[in-house]
């Protein structure tokens, strides 16, 4: 398969990952693949060759990450910012990226067999109507897969991708399907183009360079990050051996910081159905204070009716998207 | 197997603890130790050992005296190529200590840095708001002097006041103090602000994006985002930092905040003065 290489690990590579899975795993890495270009000057070949063998380490780092049991990876691609480039690189990349999904497409039986959903996060309607068809292709083909998933952002910031999901959740109360008061950390968690995954547990980035350049802004705030120095084409097994080792030391302060935010939140979200029922008895009530025993249930009442407005509410937004996908694919089979 | 291969596992985290261990305490004797010679060498040649593994983006700190280079903080700071405007000072230890936190305002300040963030991820520093305060303009008066502190001064900006927007003085700096609630839940009061406005029709869904939303999350006009945070602390993770304004920010970590000296906070400055942006080009 061309997005992940075939083998096995070797003797050496397939004990340390088993002393490594011992330990508790990160279930989503994500990575940003940096250092493509430096590679290229470094070995003295065109720009465009870093960026091939780039896409060759990602299906090496794929194939590595089920052998470790890694089931979600999520990967740095192209960024909004990178249309700055030259006119020719960013073609080149454009056209690489349609050469690897008209491929993906071709391997359709080996992606079913081995479960590989895709997912491309990102404003697709920013890039070449072509591609937009292929990779709608290749996400309603490999839509209903759930052994592995892949998530790549193309076309991707972060800003732009919170940005976007407060702008849904703006349409969800246009649309009357949602209240204001209904907005929270856990509904906008559930509007971003990562809705359908968990939040990285690791995130790595290579090359040595120590910033997040607005990728996955939101969801790493309580990601193990772990910085590089080693190019991306020149990553290795025991690179990324070494990251998941910085993940194990790190998990169980992690751990504990993730269950206190969490706590944080739920209690945030009471406060405010709270605030929002006595808000509605206040303008609706008749009058009379209610007993505790009354109030209590009408809280409950409450939150049950907002789940179920936010319930529908996402359906509706999780049917626009497929639909923009469904239409992207009969266009493309039209033409 | 599995048992065989747990006890292995086991075996190399008690490893890595040691040598994490082993390295705390060559770094509290090196600092202990007043023969600055001795220990400088002895520093050269321990430096590519401690720095081996794990290989991360961890400066080792040099031995030096806190004081004493008072008059050349000014200096340092523009010798440097380039300084943040926006300092982040985030605190992943357990136990604050507050003097150690002054110090290393106060040296942000002198050396030149506009804006400076405290942050800790359980708001512990935004509910003792007033000591953290009390504790930097001691520290100013100490470490700079009464000439000093006349000249650097510091605005203390808390939660909810807006920053007017007049000109910041020369040597002027504002200090901030974040928690937690800065980050996301910031982010979702903007949202819901946005919502409300559109469920009052003075706004439509189509209108909201990048510059909108940024421009409501944004302290005032002329505050920056985070150039350079640096993390104190063994956990590597922004632990809910800003989520929205740390998209260009550099990460340098150093080991503790406890008893950190003023060459520590200029190592990282240096540091941060030889990364090359290239925004996306």
């Amino acid at each position: 398969m061309s997005w992940i290489r075939e083998g096995e690990l070797n003797l050496i590579e397939k004990l340390s990952a088993n002393i490594l899975k011992a330990g508790p795993m990160p279930k989503h890495v994500a990575f940003i693949m940096d250092g493509n270009r430096r590679y290229a000057r470094k070995r003295q070949v065109e720009r465009q060759e870093g960026h091939t063998q780039g896409f060759d380490k990602l299906a090496e780092t794929l194939r590595w990450c089920l052998n470790l049991s890694i089931h979600e990876v999520t990967v740095y691609a192209f960024s909004i910012e990178n249309f700055k480039r030259s006119k020719d690189e960013v073609d080149g990349l454009m056209e690489l990226a349609k050469q690897k999904f008209i491929r993906l497409l071709e391997e359709q039986d080996n992606l079913e067999k081995h479960g590989v959903c895709i997912r491309v996060l990102g404003d697709l309607t920013l890039l070449p109507l072509d591609l937009q068809q292929h990779i709608a292709r290749a996400v309603v083909a490999t839509r209903t897969h759930n052994k592995c998933f892949l998530n790549v952002c193309f076309a991707y910031t972060s800003r732009h991708e919170i940005a976007n999901a407060v702008g849904e959740m703006a349409w969800g109360v246009e649309q009357g399907l949602i209240k204001s008061s209904d907005v929270s950390e856990a509904l906008l968690s559930r509007c971003l183009y990562s809705s359908n995954s968990p939040n990285p547990d690791l995130l790595i980035r290579t090359s040595g360079e120590v910033r997040l350049s607005d990728f996955l802004l939101w969801q790493t705030s309580h990601s193990c990050l772990v910085f590089q120095s080693v190019l991306w084409p020149e990553y290795s097994f025991w690179n990324l051996c070494d990251a998941i080792l910085q993940y194990q030391l790190n998990h169980r302060p992690l751990q504990k910081a993730r269950d206190q935010h969490r706590e944080g939140q739920a209690l945030q979200q009471h406060e405010a159905d709270r605030a929002c029922l006595a808000d509605l008895l206040q303008h609706h009530g008749n009058g009379k204070p209610l007993d505790a025993q009354r109030r209590r249930e009408a809280l409950l009442n409450y939150t049950a009716s907002r789940e179920e407005r936010v319930q529908d509410f996402l359906g509706a937004l999780q049917h626009k998207r497929d639909s923009f996908l469904t239409d992207l694919t009969s266009q493309a089979a039209l033409a | 197997m599995v048992h065989v291969y747990e006890f292995m596992w086991r075996v190399l985290h008690v490893l890595l603890h040691i040598h994490r261990t082993f390295i705390t305490l060559f770094r509290i004797r090196l600092r202990n130790w007043n023969g600055q010679l001795w220990s400088r060498a002895l520093a050269a040649l321990l430096v590519p050992i401690a720095l081996s593994f794990p290989k991360q983006k961890k400066l080792v700190p040099a031995p030096g005296k806190r004081v004493g280079r008072r008059y050349r903080w000014g200096a340092d700071g523009k010798s440097l190529e380039k300084l943040p405007d926006h300092i982040g000072l985030l605190i992943a230890e357990e136990e604050p200590r507050y003097t150690d936190i002054a110090n290393l305002v106060v040296w942000c300040m002198a050396v030149g840095i506009s804006y400076i963030s405290v942050y800790d991820n359980h708001g512990v520093f935004r509910r003792n708001n007033s000591r953290l305060m009390e504790e930097i303009l001691k520290q100013q008066q100490e470490l700079l002097g009464l000439e000093g502190s006349k000249q650097h001064s510091v605005e203390f900006l808390s939660n909810g006041t807006d920053k007017q927007d007049h000109q910041v003085l020369s040597c002027q700096s504002v200090v901030k103090v974040l928690s937690p609630d800065d980050g996301k839940l910031r982010i979702v009061q903007a949202a819901q602000e946005l919502c409300r406005a559109v469920e009052q029709m003075e706004k439509t869904a189509k209108d909201i994006n990048v510059t909108v939303l940024d421009s409501l999350l944004r302290e005032s006009k002329t505050t920056p985002d985070p150039d350079l945070v640096l993390k104190f602390g063994p956990v590597e993770s922004t632990l809910g930092f800003l989520p929205w304004h740390i998209r260009l920010t550099e990460f340098i970590s150093l080991p503790s905040h406890v008893d950190v000296s003023y060459e520590d906070l200029f190592s990282a400055l240096q540091h941060y003065a030889s990364c090359e942006q290239r925004l996306g080009k």
